[in-house]
């Protein structure tokens, strides 16, 4: 065994490749500073989205002051410029509108394209991250979040981060274009009209910051109703049977009415502020443009402006009145887009765990000598430790079962070899060296876990079998393995096989067959350490031979925990661990325990009764 | 396993009309404001070519004619219809969103309401992420159809036909030559969308997946990081958000040629315009305003027609949610109450299955001919392999399916003329695997009888031995359970849904046997408390463990729906049967692993 020592700008370097932009660097920055940090990349595509955009508003503006030229040829303050008589000028200015139109689609176009790549080059960075961050997430993040509502944020949230994206920050840009460039047009017509058209600016703007802010939040309220709304449903749903086992239907009928009419009040809300801010914003835009064209009107009357000027003007001045009014709705928009943000910067501030941290990696599998020494657990979020100085040692190959009641710990005792949890006090040593030291993807790359209620995925009965073998594998030692797993005759006994698709989409199996599945899988797997946890628990009599069968093949030779209920699966470890409360309370083997007053004599006592009882009665009976 | 990717079934392409009509109808109790907002919109739409109209005048009989007083004249009433613009834009914006929001609430309480009332052979059926998506998605659809659907229709019918009016009160022939566009416009605007269209379903398709993706992947979260799965999960995801990238990334680009596309068309009709009408002017049949209001009237009907591809398309799949919906709606539930049915007095009388048979699937028989009767108070342990029917059998007694064939009788009378409410009053019933509801543990036993006292529900914990575990826990019978009972360990879930069952004081207790994943100490106590629980009741309970068979009056062994073996545990012994067999079996299994440990495994 050498081990390697990883430095750790190694480990920085593989986290890289895997991402190109570690977007956990958003956590801790202002919302916008983060939104600015995400299009890394993306810059110089947004630029040029921008600039395309100031062409195409040019030849748009420059439509207008044609305009302006073609109604002041007509009230003869113009001379023709090309052609010599006025149908060939109108010729040539009906030539010059198609002119533009193509340059300004030709731009209009571009920025498009440039923006949309822009805008879903981001949102997909943002979905393989974080993809690749949940499953990197704690087991202990996992128990206590909710799967709906993290599918619910990695999929809508994400999609209004695009949208946010997509339409408003390109769309805020190209409001303040619209809004600069036809400013400057007007400008250049006549300086005053540009400062009268633009009085009213400050106060829609200030209006529709207080709308933005106020909106927000009852917007979140509203999208955390809808949430709770999901929930209610989707529990009714599964619990169906349960509901009406209880004639339970009103009841359930009165519980969704709450949060549906909860959802239906605070929808009402948001209504009334947006019928409130439109036609508010609609008046302020309204007396600026009447306004302007009154102040445009008289100069015209009074000659100091062409007539031709007006017509341009009263075109130009919708082009710079509408970014202003655009400028309210974008930011409401964007409002829900920062929104969705913070709901994402939520997930992606909880730390993942590092995987590859660890200097400490041989090229060939452990022994398998585990010990653990004076160690203590405390959940994060928890006061109470969850285990107390535990100590114990195991020599390779040997077999540990653990014994207790529902919430003893044993499932935590046994999650800290994978390290889905690390112990907060003592230490544990595997082949002598300290846990911490092994990186957790080489490390649960050497341990086997067979669940109680085993999760299958919904894919084929190969792939359930090849997930996480971490190699190749071929059909032949998948076979091998679901034979070894006593599950062969079973999958066969399927109209499709092996190319059975597992779960609600395609057959549903039982949980012995799950178990098995999950057995094979681990027999691929070839782990040096295994734990099974109750795993012949939820079995009918007939497949829990052959279980038990296919338990002692992937047994042997591995150092192998066992969680167990019953005294019958545990009597024969090298070492039980009679757990309560977090503690060891007692240990040793069979014999040993049996000599002692104790837990373990008692639960043993109370099995033999029954069992007893038992015996007797089929006697008597046959 | 619950599905939450929400798979947007393919839709027809026609609109039929007696889905439009009960679409429709949804409105009738709102006619009044339905009809205050489509006024409203048409308002606010007529007003916005008015302006372009007033417009004219301020050209052409204030400015031409160096007329301030027209000028005042026009722009006074320029600013009336401002605010009478502003008052329109309030009322629809008000009416439409209200009432969006109420037939949203409507149709998520119907929806709701009714799958209350459907039998468990519809949920078997159909996947709970569909049904999810019935009472959310389908229904929002349905409801913005029929409020910002008609917003957009109709003020773009509105727009398209006020503009249409004064263009040709400005000059026929010209209005003519803006008018000819449209067709060109829609005809673009068609075959854009058909394209834009089928990357957005390719887009969704891939969002389904994805959903599933991340679905999946949470919920098996231990199973991959147990198993080092991360970096081949990433690989595999990002073949899925490749293939979403390229159609929304080439969906977003067509429609960004779209829209050049449009104001090509009608920079064209600008030309038709500029030149045809300067030459009108010269003849004086074309004032200058008139060309100004032209050139503003074109770029206004450009929006509508735009937006009518896309309107109609969204008109598409509203219609196919609301036809979602209403097949929802209209499903009969397979088991319900009879016209004359009668509340059961009670359930403790005799129980009698009279020839009865029952199938899933034409020809495939889950029950055959199936005869029993049991009297008041017996328990009854059901025994026999998987799929012998054990399930199906509590399923028809629970009355969750009726007999095919044959009668159940309680009581002397077929339990189809009892209300189904009166029969599961009285039943109590815990399910193989437990499924408790969000909200504290009190709230979650409570379930079992809603007006049981604290006191009530913390003795039925005792009885079911669920008291001590739940006074460990820091917060007591206040713990929240998490969505699903997430945060109980399976063997609490189960212990709180056998006080849960408890509670209700059923006259017939069921149970799907599942106390093998309690631990040996509590599952004395279940055992203590079921004792307690059968007394006085009549019972069936689908039996794993040797010492519910043996305290059971009587037991059947059920192989593929029929009874092969029934009597007392002593009888059956003697028969040397089927029986014999099986719990011989299980008790030398007991009995090698009490003696020989773990050596039995190989």
């Amino acid at each position: 065994m050498t081990p390697k020592h990883l430095t750790q700008t190694h480990m920085t370097h593989n986290q890289l490749s895997r991402h190109p932009l570690d977007l956990r660097r958003v956590v801790g920055k202002r919302r916008l500073a983060g939104l600015w940090f995400m299009t890394r990349g993306y810059r110089l595509a947004y630029f040029g989205a921008i600039v395309a955009l100031a062409l195409a508003t040019l030849a748009k503006t420059y439509t207008y002051l044609l305009l302006r030229y073609f109604a002041d040829l007509l009230t003869h303050q113009q001379k023709p410029i090309l052609g010599k008589t006025m149908p060939q000028a109108f010729a040539w200015v009906a030539a010059g509108f198609i002119a533009l139109a193509l340059g300004q689609g030709l731009f209009s176009f571009l920025s498009g394209r440039l923006a949309a790549y822009t805008a879903e080059g981001i949102a997909r960075r943002l979905r393989d991250y974080l993809f690749d961050h949940i499953q990197r997430l704690s087991v202990a993040y996992h128990t206590h979040v909710s799967t709906g509502d993290l599918v619910e944020r990695v999929t809508s949230d994400v999609d209004a981060v695009r949208r946010f994206f997509a339409n408003e920050a390109i769309g805020i840009g190209r409001l303040l274009i619209i809004f600069g460039i036809n400013f400057l047009a007007i400008y250049h017509l006549y300086p005053r009209l540009a400062w009268v058209s633009v009085l009213v600016t400050p106060f829609i703007f200030a209006v529709s910051l207080v709308f933005f802010r106020k909106v927000s939040r009852v917007y979140e309220e509203y999208q955390k109703q809808e949430s709770r709304l999901t929930t209610t449903l989707q529990e009714n749903l599964s619990g169906v049977r349960v509901v009406k086992a209880f004639a339970r239907q009103d009841y359930e009928k009165q519980k969704f009415e709450r949060e549906n009419w909860r959802k239906y009040t605070l929808g009402k809300r948001l209504t009334f502020m947006h019928s409130l801010f439109w036609p508010a914003s609609d008046l302020l835009i309204g007396a600026q443009i009447l306004g302007g064209l009154i102040y445009a009107a008289l100069l015209a009357i009074h000659g100091q402006i062409t007539v031709g000027t007006f017509v341009a003007y009263t075109g130009l001045q919708g082009w710079l009145i509408m970014p202003i009014r655009g400028l309210g709705r974008m930011i409401v928009q964007g409002s829900i887009g920062m929104v969705s943000y913070g709901r994402l910067v939520d997930i992606l501030k909880e730390a993942p765990e590092p995987l590859d941290d660890g200097d400490f990696i041989p090229d060939e599998p452990p022994r398998g000598e585990i010990v653990y020494d004076h160690v203590g657990f405390t959940y994060e979020d928890d006061t109470v430790p969850a285990l107390e100085d535990i100590t114990f040692r195991c020599q390779p190959g040997q077999v540990v079962a653990l014994l207790g009641s529902t919430g003893s710990g044993k499932t935590t005792l046994v999650n800290l070899l994978p390290r889905f949890h690390d112990y907060t006090e003592g230490r544990i040593l595997l082949d002598g060296v300290e846990l911490k030291r092994y990186p957790r993807a080489w490390l649960r790359r050497q341990i086997g876990i067979v669940e109680q209620e085993p999760f299958l995925f919904s894919r084929t009965i190969w792939e359930n079998i090849a997930y996480g073998a971490g190699r190749e594998v071929t059909r032949e030692e998948i076979i091998a393995a679901a034979k070894a797993a006593a599950i062969h005759d079973d999958i066969m006994a399927f109209p499709d096989g092996y190319d059975t698709v597992v779960g609600e989409r395609g057959v549903t199996l039982s949980g012995g067959q799950k178990q098995r599945v999950a057995i094979a899988r681990a027999l691929l797997k070839a782990p040096r350490i295994l734990i099974l946890d109750e795993a012949t628990a939820s079995v009918d009599t007939e497949t829990e031979a052959a279980i038990r069968a296919a338990l002692a093949r992937l047994m042997e030779g591995r150092t192998t925990f066992i969680i167990a209920h019953r005294i019958q699966s545990v009597m024969h470890a090298d070492l039980i661990l009679v757990m309560d409360k977090g503690r060891i309370v007692q240990q040793g083997t069979h014999a040993e325990l049996m000599a002692q007053e104790g837990m373990y004599r008692q639960i043993f006592e109370i099995q033999t009764k029954i069992d007893e009882e038992l015996r007797e009665e089929i006697e008597g009976a046959a | 396993m619950t599905e939450t990717t929400f798979e947007e079934e393919e839709y027809t392409s026609q609109i039929t009309m007696p889905v439009v009509r009960r679409i429709l109808g949804l409105l009738r109790p709102y006619w009044l404001r339905a009809l205050g907002f489509l006024v409203a919109i048409g308002l606010t739409a007529w007003m916005d070519s008015y302006f372009t109209y007033l417009n004219k005048g301020i050209i052409d009989q204030g400015i031409m004619r160096h007329d301030v007083h027209a000028l005042y004249r026009l722009a006074l009433l320029y600013g009336i219809v401002q605010v009478g613009q502003a008052a329109a834009v309030f009322t629809f914006i008000y009416l439409a969103d209200t009432l969006a929001e109420r037939i949203n609430y409507d149709l998520r309480r119907l929806t709701f309401n009714h799958l209350q009332e459907l039998s468990l052979s519809y949920y078997v059926r159909q996947s709970v992420g569909r049904l999810i998506a019935r009472v959310t998605s389908d229904s929002q659809k349905v409801a913005d159809l029929i409020t910002w659907g008609f917003v957009d229709t109709i003020w773009g019918i509105f727009n398209i036909g006020t503009a249409t009016y004064y263009m040709l009160i400005i000059n026929w022939k010209l209005a003519l030559i803006v008018l000819a566009m449209v067709p060109v416009l829609v005809y673009i605007a068609t075959e854009f969308r058909k394209r834009i269209l089928a990357e957005y379903r390719r887009a969704r398709r891939m969002n389904a997946q994805i959903t599933g993706a991340y679905n999946e992947t949470i919920m098996g979260v231990n199973v991959i990081k147990a198993l080092n799965r991360e970096e081949q999960n990433l690989d595999e995801f990002q073949v899925l958000t490749r293939e979403m990238y390229e159609a929304s990334y080439r969906a977003a680009w067509l429609s960004a040629l779209f829209l050049p596309a449009v104001q090509f068309v009608s920079a064209l009709v600008l030309a038709a315009i500029v030149w045809y009408g300067g030459l009108q002017t010269l003849h004086g049949t074309l004032t200058v305003g008139g060309i100004q209001a032209f050139v503003a009237y074109v770029t206004m009907i450009l929006w509508p027609v735009r937006d009518l591809a896309r309107v109609f398309s969204e008109l598409q799949r509203a219609i196919a949610a609301g036809e979602r919906i209403f097949s929802l709606l209209y499903t009969e539930p397979e088991v319900k109450d009879r016209p004359d049915a009668v509340p059961a007095e009670t359930l403790l009388g005799k129980i009698e299955f009279d020839h009865v048979s029952f199938w899933y699937e034409p020809r495939k028989p889950v029950i055959r001919d199936f005869s029993l009767t049991v009297e008041p108070g017996e328990t009854i342990a059901i025994v026999g392999p998987t799929g012998g029917g054990k399930t199906t059998l509590v399923n028809l007694l629970c009355r969750f399916y009726e007999p095919r064939e044959g009668v159940i009788r309680i009581n002397g009378r077929d339990y189809r003329e009892y209300t189904l409410e009166s029969l599961h009053r009285r039943l109590g019933i815990v399910l193989q695997t437990p499924h408790l509801f969000s909200g504290t543990i009190r709230e979650n036993i409570r379930y079992g009888r809603l007006d049981a006292s604290d006191e009530e529900v913390e003795e039925a914990a005792r009885i079911a031995g669920a008291h001590d575990f739940i006074m460990r826990l820091e917060r007591g019978y206040d713990t929240e359970v998490g969505e699903g009972g997430i945060l109980l360990s399976t063997g609490q879930k189960q212990l709180i849904s056998l006080a849960r069952a408890v509670l209700a004081q059923p006259e017939i207790f069921v149970m799907d046997e599942a106390t093998s994943s309690v631990d040996a100490l509590t599952e004395a106590l279940i055992q203590r408390g079921m004792e307690a629980l059968l007394k006085g009741r009549t019972s069936f309970i689908i039996a794993h463990r040797l010492s519910t068979i043996r305290r059971a009056d009587r037991i059947i062994v059920l192989k593929a729906g029929q009874i092969v073996e029934m009597g007392t545990h002593a009888e059956l012994l003697r028969l040397r049967g089927h029986y014999y067999r099986l719990y011989t079996q299980q008790f030398k299994a007991e009995r090698a692993r009490a003696y020989s440990g773990l050596e039995a495994l190989a």
